[in-house]
């Protein structure tokens, strides 16, 4: 069986950094990744990223994606590529398929770097051709260069569903509606108003009732909501359209941390079962690590610094680096996090990571 | 919680619920504990199988056929959808040896009144015609059938606690009371019940019961590995075994001797396919403790034996895989009766790949023993005291 040091699993953004950084510290690592090409959501990314210039705020997903496939490429981090994980066994034997062949890689260490899925909405019509998440959407219009459809309506107003609507304006579709349950949009200002000013009716306190359609969407009813959240009759609106894109929150993909038998914490801040993992991204299963979306959803930001903190950490374990320059590095690594996670969102999360955190300490459990 | 009953049954398997239904169908008043949830043990990581020409002619057998027998109007009975389904079955044979043994085995089932033959390959291609050409041939009984075995124990419990019985989820006995060599009663996680009778009927688990009275049971937990498959149309014809899952379950020192990984798990091939679509391929039979992992050799040893027999499967795609903790005995039948020395207390356990099959009959030969004194055959070949004859030692 082939035998690698340090195994990671997702090369999406917080696995490329986990790789960078164990492969700098000199150990050996492989990627795995179920895709055709490395960077997971980053190449579908074409906005400027927030943060300071730590952050490398200015520049695009994409740009940063490229950035860090060369990095790994210079280190001589092993990628393999169209190769899903199915399973984590004992001793850490991973098994994978690739080219239609069962194989399997033994690591010393292992990083799950799994990202996230979209959630799903249930409502009559919602398995209609042309009903689809807003991150598959995306990946069309940005990777693919596909319009998905002509006239669309946006569910959900984070900031997936304002970037994506926006996107997708860009892209020469018009979009006509972006729909809100909640009484206020949930995303940041400044992607709001982007969409606004291109002049996107903006429905609040509103979700969809039903999609109307033959073989394929042809119209949305959506229904307005009063303070307890229940539609009000006769306020019922027919939209002609031919894209229902949903953006309704993200959960982690974490079946491979079930598998390999994690412990799980419940944090609905973060979006569901979380496997609980201390300050050094570890779970506990010793050696096992985790970082990005998988403990928690937040944005590509966090995600690579999280990528790092398991990187150096891992690196450590192994012996690659000293307790000393160890600490140093993570240090600065937790003063980035930190700052990303400022603000009335960052906040939110940064308290139900600590808590979380806490939780490898003997912490109450968290509801 | 009521402090007293008359019968208290440990386990919410098929075999606990059973019992309970059979008992309480006969005015008993029982209660039933289970540690975790109905069907969380073996009976809800199994295949769907009811199979009689896997039963060595005998007692076994014997009970095999009443169940199947009760099997037939049960559905109706519990007025629960189980997904029985009279199917028939196949034991594909390999080798000329094997068909030696194999024949003997036929014959001796026939002389007890199964419907059972023996095909040649052409014959078991044209009820199943996914066999790889390499087989000799195979069994056939029309006999065999197939059950959800999940909604089968929701079933009995169901109908159980509609004739009154208390069924008592997430509660987990840790003691067990007696005096004078007579049971008292029994302490749960959720306080004390008095009661008259104790039932066993804890599966892999049983032996831990029988411990909290001082009891030694010679029933091992044995891991058995199962592979679903994606719904696909149908394609697997009523319960398909190996021969060599036979020679598994019967010779357990064969495998642990062979070099071979496969055999040496204990593979040998289980198929069926459920009502859904979804196939279920097994089986590993391993001596692993109360380990409940599924391992990479388990996996690929199956999927090696099963493609083997039926190549037709290399084509589908896997979504899931299980392991279940079958109770084994050293002879291979189960425990069923009461223990001599501490009256009151019965075992009904020990079934390891039959539970399903026998799990009626078992929980009515339960209540006809404890309601009537006796059954319709002679028991004495199921009681635990079989092993202490055999072995001072135990």
């Amino acid at each position: 069986m082939k035998k690698t040091q340090v195994a990671i699993i997702g090369a999406g953004p917080a696995g490329l950094a986990a790789a960078i950084e164990i492969a700098r510290a000199g150990g050996e690592v492989t990627l795995l990744d179920e895709n055709h090409k490395p960077g997971g959501q980053l190449f579908k990314q074409i906005h400027k990223f927030f943060g300071s210039g730590e952050h490398r705020a200015g520049i695009r997903g994409f740009k940063i994606g490229e950035q860090l496939l060369e990095d790994t490429e210079k280190l001589g981090v092993n990628v393999l590529l169209d190769s899903p994980v199915y399973s984590i066994f004992e001793d850490f034997v991973i098994g994978y398929t690739h080219d239609g062949r069962e194989k399997a890689i033994q690591a010393e260490r292992i990083i799950l770097a799994t990202g996230a899925s979209e959630n799903a909405l249930a409502f009559p019509g919602c398995t209609l051709p042309g009903v689809m998440g807003a991150g598959a959407a995306q990946t069309m219009i940005n990777v693919h260069r596909v319009l998905p459809g002509k006239k669309i309506i946006m569910v959900g107003s984070g900031n997936v569903g304002l970037i994506v609507s926006y996107q997708l304006l860009q892209a020469g579709a018009d979009v006509v509606a972006l729909i809100e349950a909640a009484p206020e949009i949930g995303g940041y200002g400044v992607h709001a108003s982007k969409i606004r000013r291109a002049g996107v009716a903006i429905y609040t306190s509103h979700t969809i009732q039903e999609v109307i359609g033959e073989d394929s969407v042809e119209g949305a009813v959506i229904v307005g909501l009063d303070e307890e959240w229940r539609p009000i009759k006769g306020t019922e609106k027919f939209i002609e359209v031919d894209t229902v894109c949903i953006a309704v929150g993200l959960s982690p993909l974490a079946e491979l941390a079930w598998l390999a038998g994690c412990e799980f914490a419940f944090v609905p801040s973060l979006g569901g079962h979380i496997p609980k993992h201390d300050r050094n991204m570890e779970t506990t299963i010793k050696g096992l690590y985790v970082a990005g979306d998988l403990t928690g959803i937040e944005e590509a930001s966090s995600a690579m610094e999280e990528g790092r903190l398991a990187g150096i950490a891992c690196a450590e374990s192994l012996g690659l680096y000293s307790e000393e320059k160890a600490r140093h590095l993570k240090e600065k690594v937790w003063a980035r996090l930190d700052a990303l996670r400022t603000g009335p969102f960052g906040e939110r999360r940064r308290d139900a990571k600590r808590k979380l955190m806490d939780l490898m300490e003997g912490g109450a459990d968290i509801g | 919680m009521k402090k007293t009953s008359e019968i208290v049954i440990i386990g919410g398997g098929v075999i606990g619920t059973s019992t309970a239904y059979y008992l309480t169908k006969r005015g008993k008043e029982v209660v039933l504990f289970e540690k975790n949830d109905l069907a969380s043990g073996a009976s809800g990581a199994c295949d769907q199988d009811i199979i009689l020409q896997s039963k060595n002619p005998g007692i076994h057998l014997q009970l095999a056929m009443k169940s199947a027998e009760i099997y037939k109007t049960l559905e109706a009975e519990l007025e629960h959808p189980i997904e029985y389904e009279n199917t028939g079955g196949m034991i594909l044979i390999e080798t000329e040896e094997e068909l030696e043994i194999m024949r003997d085995f036929v014959k001796r089932q026939q002389q007890v009144g199964l419907e059972v033959e023996i095909l040649d390959l052409k014959q078991a291609r044209e009820l199943q015609p996914g066999l790889s050409r390499h087989l000799v041939g195979s069994t056939y009984s029309p006999q065999d059938a197939h059950v959800n075995s999940m909604e089968l124990t929701l079933g009995f419990a169901k109908a159980a606690r509609k004739q009154g019985a208390r069924i008592m989820l997430h509660t987990e006995v840790v003691g067990i009371k007696q005096r004078n060599g007579r049971v008292q009663g029994v302490v749960t996680s959720r306080g004390d019940v008095d009661c008259e009778i104790v039932i066993n009927c804890a599966g892999a688990w049983a032996p831990k019961i029988a411990e909290m009275i001082g009891l030694t049971i010679p029933i091992k937990p044995r891991r058995g590995q199962i592979i679903v498959t994606e719904e696909v149309a149908p394609y697997v014809m009523g319960d398909v075994l190996s021969a060599r899952y036979i020679v598994a379950k019967y010779n357990p020192e064969i495998l642990e001797n062979s070099s071979d990984p496969g055999i040496k798990l204990g593979v040998g091939l289980s198929l069926s396919q459920t009502q859904k679509g979804n196939i279920l391929i097994g089986a590993t039979r391993e001596f692993v403790g109360y380990n409940t992992d599924v391992t990479r050799t388990g996996l690929k040893e199956i999927l090696k034996n099963a493609t083997r027999l039926v190549p037709g499967l290399k084509g589908m795609n896997i979504i899931r895989m299980f392991a279940g903790l079958r109770p084994y005995t050293p002879d291979g039948l189960p425990i069923i009766g009461p223990v001599e020395g501490i009256e009151g207390f019965f075992v009904a356990a020990g079934h390891e790949g039959d539970g399903i099959a026998l799990s009626p009959v078992t929980g009515k030969i339960v209540s006809d023993l404890i309601v009537d004194g006796k059954t319709f055959i002679d028991v004495s070949r199921l009681a635990l005291e079989r092993f202490a004859k055999n072995n001072k030692k135990a």
